[in-house]
C-alpha cells in the first residue's frame, strides 16, 4: 500500500532554492513540492498536529578546524485541524492563519521568501561560505506513542536537504 | 578484595541499577505521570537495553566459564551448575508467568480502551457542537439579512441613530455599514470605546456579494489543549449582508451591513472541550499500536532484566553457597591425599563457616598427632640405631631369644667370640648351631632354674662361667655368661670371652707359686751341695776302688743335680721377681750384636744370621733385661733347630722399623725366626704362660719371662708359625716350616719427657 501511495504522489522535492547577498545581509528563499500522504492526512484529520521545520545554517570553511558556524535560523510551522470549524490552522510563531482545506494549509508552509540568514556584518566579501538547509516533517514533536507507532514508516519520512556554496559577490 | 567478592560487587551493582530503572518505570506508570514517562521513554528504553546487554554479556561470560569448568571437570563446577540452575529456575519461572499474564493484560487492555461507542459518542458530541454553532451562524446571518433589507427600505442613507436601533433589535455587539471594498463607513458598537471594527476578509465579502449574505465564525481556536488561546479575542460570529438598493438607476456603490455577535462563553468552552477530547481520543487511537509496543517493550525489558538479574543472583548465590562446601571438599581431598597442611577457613558466622572451621581444627589436630607419632617413631628409630651401634661395637657377645626360645638378635661380638655365624641362625634355636649344644643346654637350664627362683629377688638375672670348645681347633674358650629376662618373655644372654683374663690370672698365680717355691727350695740346696762335697772330701780318701768311684760319681750327680735345681730355682725367681726395668735409651742393633757375640760358633756355622736394619731409632729399655730376652729367644731358636742337619738349620734375627703413613716411626720390631718344627696350636695360645714348652728339657719359663719383660717395656710380643702355602705339600694345605717370635717396641728415646713418662708408666705393677 505504501508503494501504491508513493507512486500516486509526486516525489517530494525542493523546487527552488536561492541564497542572495543583499544590502540587508543574506537572505534565503526556497520552495518545495510535496503532497501529504494519505496516512499523514488521516492523522491530521484526526487532530494530530503536524510540524514542519526548516533549518538553515551558514558555515565558513576552516581548513585547520571544524568549519565555523556563522549563523543558524530555524522555522517551525504547526498545522492542526479544527473539527469544530472544519478549518486548518497554521501557526508560525505567534501568527495564526486558518484555511478551509488541508491543501491550502500545506501550501502555506511550503515556501518562504526573503528569509534572513545573516546580518550584513556577519558575512564579508570573501568566499568559502556555504549553507546547509533542511526541510522536514518533524515527527519528534509528535506525541511519543505516535512516534513509536509510525517509527520507520516511509509516509512520515519527509526530509529534504540541500547544501549550497555561496557564490562570491560580483564586483561592483 | 578477592576475585569472588569483586564479582559479587559488579553483579550486585548491575542488578541494583537494573532494579532501579525498572522501579522508575513502574513508578512512572503507577503515578500515571504519562507525560514524564512518554518524554523519557526512549532514554529509559535505551538505558535499560544497555543494562540488559551488559547483563547478557556478564551472564554469557559466566555461562561460558561454567561450561568450560564443567568440561574440564574442575572440582565443584557441577554442584555450582546445579545450584545455579535451581536458583535460576526459581527466579525465572514466576517472572515468565507474570510476564505472560501481563502481556495478555496489556494487549487486551489497550484494545479495550478504544471502544466504538466512545468514539461514536465523541463524534456525536462534536457534531452536536458543530450543529449548534451552525444554528447560531444561521440565525445571525438571517437577522443581518433582515436588517440589511430594512436599511435598504430606509433609502440607504442610514443615520447612526437608526443603525443603533437596528443593532439593539438584532442583539449584535457591533454593527457597521461597509463600502464596496469593505471599508467601514459607519459603525455602532455596544461598548462605549470607539474602535472601528476590522475589515472583513475578502473571501467573506465576495461570498456575501454572490449569496446576499455570508457569515463565519471567528476566534474559536485552541492550540490543542482544549482551552481558548489566552489573549485572543472572544469567539464571535461575523455576518455580512449586502444592502439592497431601491433605485437601481442611480449609480451608487453597493453597501454591506456587517454584524458581529459574540458567541456565548459557555458554548464556546464546551465546544472546545468536546473538540479537544475528540482530538485526544483520535490521537490515542491512532497511536495505540505504538502504545502497545511501548508497554510490551517495557514489560519485556523488565522481564529480561528480572531474568538476567535472577540468573546472576543465582550464580552469585550458588557461588556463595558452594564456596564453603568446595573448601571443605577440597580440604577432604587434600587430607585423603595425606596433605595435613593448614586448611582455608570460610569466614562466615553460619553453620557452613563453622563446619570449615571445625574441619580446619580437626585437620590441625590430626597433623599434630601425626607429627607427634613421626617424632616418636624417629626417636625410637634413633634409639634403636644407638642401641644397634652399641651392640655392634660391644666386645661382649649378646644374644636375645624371643619367647619361643628362638634367636632374635645376635651382635657381631657374639659371632666373633664363638666363631660361629650366629646371625645366620636368626629365627632358629641355639641348639641347632654346631658346637653350641652344650652352651645352649646350659643357658636353658639356667634360665629354667632361674625362672623357678625368679621370686627370690635377684633382679632377674644370673651369671655363670662356662668353658666350651669351639672353632676348627677345638680351642677352649672361657666364657662368662650372664642371662636376664626381658619383657614379653624374651631372654637376653650376654657373654664375654675371659680366656685372656684367666690366662693372666694363671700367670699371676704362677709367679706367686714360683717365688715361694724358689725360696723354699733354694734354701736347702746349698747345704745339700756342701754336705755332698764334704762327704766326698772326707770319705774319698777312705774308700778305694769301686766304692770310691761310686762315691765320686754319686756326689758328682748330686752336685750336678743341685746345680741344675739351683738354675731352675733361679729361673723361677727371675721370673717371679724381675727387678723393675731401668728404661734408658739404647740401640737395639748394638744390643743384639753384643748378645750374638756369645754365639760365635753358631754364627760361624751359618746357623745363626743377623740382619740389622739401618737407621733404627733408639728405643728405651733396660739393657740387662732385653739382653736376657734376646738370649732366651736365640737360645730357643737354636734349640728348635738343633735336631736339623747343620747345613739346613737356620735361625734369623732381624730388626726393622715400621713407619706410619705420615712417615713417623710407629714401631721398632725384633724378629727371631727359625725353621724348626714350629709351635703347636696349644702352645701358640698359651706359650707365654709359664711351664708351657715344646722342648723335652726346659722350665717353660723362657717365653714367660720374655712376655713379662716385653710387658714391662710396653712392647708387644707375638708368636706365630711361619707357613708356606705353596710348598711341595699337596692340595695347597699350609705347611708349617718354622716359628717366629716378634717384639714390637713402641717407646722411643725421642724426647726426654717421653722417656720419663714412659718409665713412670712402666713402673712395676705387682
Amino acid at each position: 500500500m505504501a508503494l501504491v501511495s508513493s507512486l500516486a504522489l509526486a516525489e517530494p522535492q525542493l523546487t527552488s532554492f536561492e541564497v542572495v547577498r543583499g544590502e540587508d545581509g543574506l537572505t534565503l528563499s526556497f520552495a518545495t513540492r510535496f503532497d501529504l500522504p494519505a496516512s499523514v492526512e488521516d492523522a491530521l484529520l484526526k487532530g494530530v498536529p503536524l510540524y514542519f521545520v526548516a533549518d538553515a545554517t551558514l558555515f565558513r570553511d576552516r581548513w585547520y578546524w571544524r568549519d565555523q558556524l556563522i549563523s543558524r535560523v530555524s522555522r517551525t510551522w504547526r498545522v492542526i485541524y479544527q473539527p469544530l470549524t472544519r478549518t486548518y490552522r497554521v501557526s508560525f510563531g505567534g501568527l495564526n492563519q486558518s484555511y478551509p482545506s488541508a491543501a491550502e494549509a500545506v501550501s502555506a508552509v511550503r515556501r518562504v521568501a526573503g528569509w534572513k540568514l545573516a546580518e550584513p556584518g556577519q558575512v564579508d566579501a570573501g568566499d568559502g561560505y556555504y549553507v546547509e538547509f533542511s526541510y522536514k516533517l518533524d515527527t519528534t514533536l509528535l506525541p511519543r506513542p505516535m512516534q513509536i507507532g509510525i517509527d520507520g514508516q516511509p509516509d512520515w519520512s519527509l526530509h529534504l536537504e540541500r547544501v549550497q556554496r555561496l557564490a562570491a559577490p560580483k564586483e561592483p | 578484595m578477592t576475585k569472588a567478592s569483586r564479582w559479587a560487587w559488579v553483579i550486585s551493582l548491575v542488578v541494583v541499577t537494573g532494579a532501579a530503572l525498572v522501579l522508575s518505570f513502574l513508578l512512572a506508570i503507577a503515578t500515571n505521570n504519562r507525560s514524564f514517562y512518554e518524554e523519557h521513554y526512549s532514554w529509559l528504553f535505551w538505558l535499560n537495553l544497555t543494562v540488559a546487554a551488559l547483563l547478557m554479556l556478564v551472564i554469557g561470560i559466566a555461562a561460558v566459564r561454567m561450561v568450560l569448568r564443567v568440561q574440564r571437570g574442575k572440582f565443584g563446577s557441577r554442584l555450582l551448575l546445579k545450584l545455579a540452575a535451581i536458583f535460576a529456575l526459581v527466579g525465572v519461572l514466576p517472572g515468565v508467568l507474570i510476564y505472560t499474564v501481563s502481556y495478555q493484560f496489556v494487549s487486551r487492555g489497550i484494545e479495550s480502551w478504544f471502544d466504538v461507542r466512545v468514539e461514536g459518542a465523541l463524534d456525536a458530541g462534536l457534531a452536536l457542537g458543530r450543529g449548534t454553532l451552525d444554528a447560531q451562524i444561521n440565525e445571525v446571518s438571517q437577522q443581518t439579512l433582515l436588517a440589511a433589507e430594512r436599511l435598504g427600505d430606509m433609502g440607504g442613507d442610514a443615520q447612526p441613530l437608526a443603525l443603533e436601533r437596528l443593532r439593539e433589535q438584532m442583539g449584535a455587539s457591533d454593527l457597521a455599514i461597509l463600502g464596496a471594498s469593505g471599508q467601514v463607513l459607519l459603525s455602532v458598537s455596544r461598548t462605549t470605546e470607539l474602535s472601528k471594527p476590522e475589515r472583513p476578509p475578502l473571501s467573506l465579502l465576495s461570498s456575501a456579494r454572490s449569496a446576499r449574505v455570508a457569515a463565519q465564525l471567528e476566534g474559536l481556536d485552541d492550540d490543542g489543549s482544549g482551552v481558548p488561546v489566552a489573549g485572543s479575542p472572544p469567539a464571535r460570529i461575523r455576518a455580512l449582508a449586502i444592502v439592497p438598493s431601491t433605485d437601481v438607476a442611480l449609480a451608487r456603490q453597493e453597501r454591506f451591513l456587517m454584524a458581529t455577535a459574540l458567541l456565548p462563553a459557555t458554548l464556546a468552552t464546551n465546544a472546545l472541550a468536546v473538540q479537544s477530547a475528540y482530538r485526544e481520543y483520535q490521537q490515542r487511537s491512532l497511536a495505540r499500536e505504538g502504545l502497545r509496543k511501548m508497554y510490551i517493550g517495557t514489560l519485556t525489558l523488565t522481564l529480561i532484566l528480572a531474568v538476567f538479574g535472577a540468573l546472576l543472583l543465582a550464580v552469585t548465590l550458588s557461588n556463595q553457597l558452594v564456596k564453603p562446601l568446595l573448601l571443605l571438599a577440597e580440604g577432604v581431598r587434600q587430607v585423603a591425599k595425606g596433605d595435613l597442611g593448614v586448611k582455608q577457613v570460610f569466614g562466615s558466622r553460619d553453620e557452613l563457616g563453622g563446619l570449615t572451621r571445625s574441619f580446619a581444627d580437626m585437620t590441625g589436630q590430626l597433623s599434630e598427632a601425626r607429627s607427634l607419632v613421626q617424632r616418636s617413631v624417629a626417636q625410637v628409630e634413633a634409639a634403636r640405631t644407638n642401641l644397634q651401634t652399641i651392640l655392634d661395637n660391644l666386645s661382649s657377645g649378646v644374644i636375645v631369644f624371643d619367647r619361643e626360645g628362638l634367636i632374635d638378635t645376635v651382635n657381631p661380638g657374639a659371632t666373633r667370640i664363638v666363631r660361629q655365624p650366629l646371625s645366620a641362625y636368626r629365627g632358629r634355636r641355639l641348639d641347632e648351631v654346631e658346637g653350641m649344644e652344650a652352651f645352649a643346654a646350659m643357658v636353658w637350664r639356667r634360665f629354667e632354674s632361674h625362672a623357678d627362683a625368679a621370686e627370690s629377688g635377684d633382679r632377674g638375672h644370673w651369671q655363670e662361667a662356662f668353658d666350651m670348645e669351639t672353632g676348627a681347633n677345638r680351642d677352649t674358650l672361657s666364657l662368662l655368661v650372664r642371662g636376664a629376662f626381658m619383657p614379653q618373655g624374651a631372654r637376653l644372654v650376654v657373654f664375654d670371652d675371659i680366656t685372656e683374663l684367666v690366662s693372666a690370672q694363671r700367670i699371676e698365680a704362677w709367679s706367686e707359686v714360683a717365688r715361694r717355691l724358689a725360696h723354699e727350695i733354694k734354701n736347702p740346696l746349698t747345704p745339700i751341695q756342701l754336705s755332698a762335697e764334704r762327704l766326698e772330701h772326707k770319705l774319698a780318701a777312705k774308700l778305694e776302688g769301686a766304692d770310691q768311684a761310686m762315691l765320686t760319681r754319686a756326689v758328682a750327680t748330686i752336685v750336678t743335680q743341685v746345680q741344675a735345681m739351683k738354675t731352675l730355682v733361679n729361673e723361677f725367681r727371675d721370673y717371679a721377681r724381675l727387678p723393675a726395668a731401668q728404661l734408658l735409651p739404647l740401640d737395639l742393633n748394638v744390643l743384639v750384636a753384643e748378645v750374638l757375640s756369645l754365639y760365635a760358633t753358631a754364627q760361624e756355622a751359618g746357623t745363626l744370621v743377623f740382619a740389622a736394619a739401618a737407621d733404627l731409632p733408639l728405643i728405651v729399655g733396660d739393657a740387662t733385661q732385653l739382653r736376657q730376652v734376646i738370649h732366651n729367644l736365640v737360645q730357643n731358636g737354636l734349640d728348635a733347630v738343633a735336631e736339623r742337619p747343620v747345613g739346613l738349620a737356620l735361625v734369623r734375627v732381624k730388626t726393622e722399623a715400621a713407619y706410619t703413613e705420615q712417615g713417623a716411626v710407629r714401631a721398632v720390631r725384633l724378629h727371631v725366626i727359625d725353621n724348626g718344627p714350629g709351635f703347636t696350636d696349644k702352645v701358640l695360645k698359651r706359650s707365654f704362660e709359664p711351664y708351657v714348652t715344646t722342648k723335652s728339657k726346659g722350665t717353660g719359663l723362657g717365653l714367660a719371662v720374655v712376655k713379662k719383660i716385653a710387658d714391662e717395656h710396653g712392647a708387644r710380643a707375638r708368636l706365630m708359625n711361619v707357613v708356606v702355602t705353596d710348598s711341595a705339600g699337596a692340595q695347597g694345605i699350609p705347611v708349617v716350616c718354622g716359628a717366629q717370635v716378634s717384639l714390637s717396641f713402641s717407646k722411643f728415646a725421642l724426647a726426654p719427657a717421653l722417656t720419663v713418662a714412659a718409665s713412670t708408666d712402666t713402673a712395676p705393677a705387682h
